[in-house]
């Protein structure tokens, strides 16, 4: 019996070797040198999260994928799986001589001020980073939620019946859920001072497991809706994906966010009334291009944010609820027409 | 387990049993698992050698990886000897998470909020002690009650430390978004004001994150070491962790035991959360903590439940968790790879007899037992 | 289930539906309410139930698992992985692809209780450990093989995120469905049925049956067992492959019924609490599904809570808090182990190997 096992064991080693043998040529050891001037490599560290996440990581990655695409760049990713390990992650691209790093979200912020001081020939995209002093080579990639947020909650307002609306949000931990949440809000009671407004946070748990939650979201989505509410907002990675869902479960108005996502969450194509949009793959690809065209700019770079077409309910919604919504995107855009949501949660 | 009275096996060397049994079986159990580890990685299209060396240089190819492996090992081995010393009790501590958050809450108010609070600096010394102190203790006393609640009702400890884990995520998630959030505008996550200056436990050498936490765990493996070897206290934690019925015959107050053992498993994992907030984050921030319960767990049985096992296993895992990033940059094979591969590690020392039974290794009959069901 | 835990049960959910309706009721009406409240409490108490059942299973034979959380995990993946593969790649018609992946999920269940009884069984591993390996391992595998089937780009799906079949419909229970309002309750889906219609086979199996009886055997005097001719490895082996299908059919909730599409980490550490369910209600089928409906209600509670924050009356401001409340569930579940109500027994067995 243990011989036969032993044996197997040895064949299992051997074709192991076999099989990785022939493997060298055609993966790895053909890294392009990023040190030379004609090769422009792009690397990305993404949060304490995946790439694969659907999500903001995800969302930047694909920014960075366009770089490769249109902009011939060579890119590859890092996931950072504890905070400890920013610095360590950050440095590795740049010690192999990339020309821009990304970094990925708030929690990063600090560590690539450090790194941006420590190398300056590099250029630095910090998602989510608001940048309190200018530094050149550091480009802090950030988005009006509130505004977006504004403009669904204004849009939301007009398309209920009951006066009845719903957000579910990720946590309120995160400033850019936040803003999105209470831009909602101040969006709608805009339009209708009187409307009800239920918002509801997954903040009983962990940090990691508040946006991939999607049973959850679902479940108050549905909670909510059984209680008259006819739109629901749905904004934190799977989490709001799962409220989406729900509001197609049964039948009501459902607003993504982040992207449009008519394209990511297919089942909720026919009840969903737009996003609140924050543009981060084009913000980033916007921002690489702009380093290899030598305009890099130091400090606060404002992306795009705004709402999705209406696609399959374009019909449902009125031509004055149309102008209405454009009338309220431009104010917001030339500042004549404030959200007055603060950057952050007031403590 | 016919297996045993295997006729006509000869072997060409014969190492102590004991060796066989702390040293061999946990190698060949991390040897083949990283051979399951390659086929898996070959199977995925990736390059096992190339995979590994990218590992093996990112965790030791210089000596900032060196510095990194010890600063991924610190907690480790502190959380490590936590859930060792628990087994030696015959407890099973699995919130080893819950009291490291704990203790990192802990050194993170008193290294930001108590000089505040007195009014008055304080000297630096004293004040890495106190918040190192004051961790341990609130890890102690989170991993205490779930301690009292087994000798004094019979609560089972696996369920009450899950339980008391989730608690502690709650009340840690209210703390850094409540009372305890840093306060200044430019924050928007959950997490404490960073400490002043004089809580600061330095690193060794400036240019490196290596920090004196590394020695401190070391010290501390040397300290349980000896704790439980060589004093009463650990002779009646052994005691009643190998029977319980035997430590109350000869005499052991088994339920004080039981208590003290949990108390020192806590105080060992809120020294791990406060070494990362006083040497090397300077603040307690929410999501840190995350998963160290469950790795803790794997290192204290690869490491035997011995301090020096536990030593060894922490800077393994350390050196594959610091290595692992290095590797995907190189080769762009997942993460999570590790994780398959930690897995194995576990379930391979976990059942030995898997290991003895594919390498012909002879087992000694000694069997490792915790679990007496939940009730009294 | 004894009288004083059903007492003890039913008072806490009646106290948390209480809280809600009265804050609510100022802005809805009560009947209303305690729909949604009833459908949020059967809809999270479902995958509970069904993760508790898989932990009176196997802890009735004697044999402990922790590692409910990672079975479900897994199945939950598998599940979905195949459900998604017949509908896209053989393009199977989407309910027959969704009944395809509820198989396969109580199947990789099934075949994870196997690994769990070989470990536990046979091998006599300390059984909290068995549980942690299939535990960690689960996380691991879901999140590698998630990485490598949906993301890269040469995977069978192109590294596009496929068009998911869709979830189970709904099926109403005849004649209760038309009752106005409250019917709404008995529209239902199949897996939250089929762990209501499990909790009373698995009551009549365990407590009324000889399979029963000898499990029962197993799990609180294996010798004894033994001696009067009752296979203890063959009867522990069977219920924990049970215990595992069971929880995999709790996995095919999250994917398969609930959402679908799969995310890592996605049970969000449901297993613990369905192994808390399991203890609470006694290790009997109908006290876990009460337990899983105590955990339900109290999360319909704090969703409840923070719908209605406007008009929570200043006194109550606390309960704004969802952390102070989340906490409750974890709280009550040790209080439940001190024995204050009510004594908790487990199987005498349970968690030791035999040794024949």
């Amino acid at each position: 019996m243990s011989k036969k096992l032993s044996l197997l064991l040895a064949v299992v080693l051997l074709a192991s070797m076999a099989l990785t043998a022939c493997q060298p040529a055609a993966s790895g050891d053909t890294k392009p040198d990023c040190s030379k001037a004609e090769t422009f490599c792009v690397g990305l560290v993404t949060d304490v999260g995946k790439i694969d996440d659907k999500s903001f990581n995800q969302s930047t990655w694909e920014g960075v994928k366009q770089a490769e695409k249109d902009l011939g760049a060579v890119v590859q990713y890092i996931e950072t799986t504890d905070s400890k390990d920013y610095d360590k992650n950050i440095s590795t691209f740049a010690e192999a001589k990339y020309d821009v790093i990304v970094t990925v979200g708030f929690a990063l912020g600090e560590a690539t001020i450090a790194a941006a001081q420590k190398y300056p020939e590099v250029k630095f995209i910090g998602v989510d980073q608001f940048q309190g002093e200018t530094i050149a080579n550091l480009a802090g990639l950030n988005f009006p939620e509130d505004h977006a947020g504004f403009l669904v909650g204004a849009l939301a307002a007009q398309m209920t019946k009951t006066g009845k609306l719903g957000a579910v949000l990720g946590t309120d931990a995160v400033p850019p859920v936040w803003r999105f949440g209470e831009g909602y809000r101040a969006g709608a009671l805009y339009i209708k001072p009187d409307v009800e407004i239920n918002v509801v946070y997954h903040n009983d748990v962990g940090f990691d497991k508040t946006f991939s939650d999607p049973e959850w979201g679902k479940t108050t989505a549905i909670s909510m809706i059984d209680k008259g509410v006819d739109i629901v907002f749905g904004a934190g990675g799977k989490t709001g994906n799962g409220a989406l869902l729900g509001a197609a479960e049964k039948g009501v108005y459902a607003i993504g966010v982040d992207t449009d996502q008519y394209f990511t969450v297919p089942e909720a194509q026919k009840v969903l009334l737009s996003s609140a949009m924050k543009l981060l793959t084009p913000g980033t690809f916007d921002l690489i291009k702009l380093a290899k065209d030598g305009k890099f700019p130091g400090g606060n770079y404002m992306g795009k944010a705004g709402y999705a077409p209406f696609h399959d309910v374009d019909s449902q919604v009125p031509a004055e609820v149309k102008a209405k919504m454009e009338e309220i995107a431009k104010a917001l855009a030339d500042g004549t027409l404030q959200t007055n949501v603060p950057p952050t949660k007031p403590q | 387990m016919s297996e045993e009275q295997g006729p006509k096996k000869t072997r060409s060397f014969k190492l102590p049993p004991q060796l066989v049994n702390t040293g061999l079986v946990p190698l060949l159990a991390v040897l083949t698992s990283m051979v399951v580890g390659g086929l898996i990685i070959a199977a995925a299209g990736g390059n096992p050698f190339a995979a590994y060396a990218g590992l093996f240089e990112g965790a030791f190819g210089s000596l900032n990886a060196l510095s990194e492996t010890t600063v991924w090992a610190s907690p480790y081995i502190f959380a490590g000897l936590a859930v060792a010393v628990g087994f030696k009790g015959g407890l099973f501590n699995i919130g080893a998470e819950g009291q490291l958050a704990f203790g990192a809450v802990a050194a993170a108010w008193i290294g930001y909020a108590l000089p505040g609070m007195l009014g008055a600096d304080i000297p630096a010394v004293l004040h890495v002690i106190l918040a190192v102190g004051g961790g341990m203790l609130a890890g102690g006393i989170w991993a205490a009650i779930p301690g009292f609640l087994k000798a004094y009702t019979g609560g089972h400890e696996v369920i009450n430390t899950i339980m008391m884990n989730y608690i502690a995520l709650n009340l840690t998630s209210f703390l850094l978004n409540g009372p305890m959030k840093d306060p200044n505008p430019m924050n928007v996550v959950a997490r404490t004001p960073l400490i002043v200056e004089s809580a600061h436990l330095p690193p060794v050498f400036p240019e490196f994150r290596f920090h004196w936490g590394f020695i401190l765990a070391i010290g501390m493996a040397v300290l349980v070491w000896w704790l439980l070897w060589k004093t009463t206290l650990g002779f009646e934690i052994r005691t009643t962790g190998a029977n319980l019925d035997a430590a109350r015959y000869a005499g052991v107050n088994v339920k004080r035991t039981i208590i003290v053992t949990m108390l020192f498993s806590g105080i060992l994992a809120g020294m791990a959360g406060a070494i990362e907030v006083t040497a090397l984050n300077y603040r307690h921030e929410l999501g840190f903590a995350v998963g160290y319960g469950f790795d803790a767990i794997a290192i204290a049985l690869l490491g035997k439940n011995h301090p020096a096992g536990v030593v060894l296993a922490s800077l393994l895992f350390a050196a594959m968790r610091n290595g692992a990033t290095r590797m995907q940059f190189l080769t762009q094979i997942p993460v999570d790879v590790i994780s398959v591969i930690q897995a194995l590690i576990l379930l391979f020392v976990a059942a030995d007899t898997v290991v003895r039974y594919i390498y012909r290794i002879r087992s000694r009959d000694e069997r490792f037992s915790l679990t007496r069901g939940w009730g009294k | 289930m004894n009288k004083r835990r059903f007492y003890f049960i039913a008072a806490i959910i009646i106290l948390l539906y209480l809280i809600v309706i009265l804050i609510g009721s100022a802005q809805i009406s009560p009947l209303v309410l305690l729909v949604s409240l009833l459908a949020t409490t059967i809809s999270v108490a479902t995958p509970l139930t069904l993760g508790a059942l898989s932990g009176v299973f196997c802890e009735r034979a004697g044999v402990v698992n922790i590692g409910i959380e990672g079975m479900m995990l897994t199945s939950a993946f598998f599940g979905w992985f195949g459900a998604v593969f017949l509908n896209t790649i053989w393009s199977v018609p989407p309910l027959a692809s969704l009944l395809f992946g509820v198989l396969v999920a109580i199947i990789i269940g099934g075949l994870l209780g196997l690994l769990h009884a070989w470990l536990s069984v046979s091998l006599k591993v300390d059984q909290v450990i068995g549980g942690t390996v299939i535990n960690i391992l689960a996380i691991g595998i879901t999140g590698f093989l998630n990485r490598q089937l949906f993301f890269e780009k040469n995977s069978i799906f192109g590294g596009q995120i496929p068009h998911a079949p869709g979830v189970l419909p709904r099926i109403s229970i005849p004649f209760l469905v038309d009752i106005p309002v409250v019917g709404k309750v008995f529209e239902q889906q199949p897996i939250a049925v089929a762990a209501i219609v499990l909790v009373i086979v698995a009551n009549f199996v365990l407590f009324r049956t000889r399979w029963g009886l000898r499990t029962r055997a197993v799990g609180e005097h294996p010798r004894a067992a033994d001696t009067i001719g009752i296979n203890v490895y063959k009867m522990r082996y069977w219920n924990v492959i049970i215990g595992g299908m069971l929880a995999g059919l709790a996995g095919a909730y999250f994917t398969i019924e609930s959402v679908p599409s799969f995310e890592p980490l996605m049970t969000n550490g449901r297993g613990f609490i369905s192994l808390a369910a399991m203890i609470f209600g006694n290790w009997t089928p109908f006290g876990a599904w009460a337990a899983a409906l105590v955990f339900g209600a109290a999360q319909a509670f704090q969703i409840n809570l923070q719908q209605f924050r406007a008009v929570i009356p200043p006194e109550w401001a606390f309960l704004q808090y969802s952390y102070v409340v989340g906490m409750v569930p974890y709280i009550l579940t040790m209080v439940i182990l001190t024995g204050v109500i009510g004594k908790t027994v487990a199987p005498a067995a349970d968690g030791t190997p035999y040794e024949k």
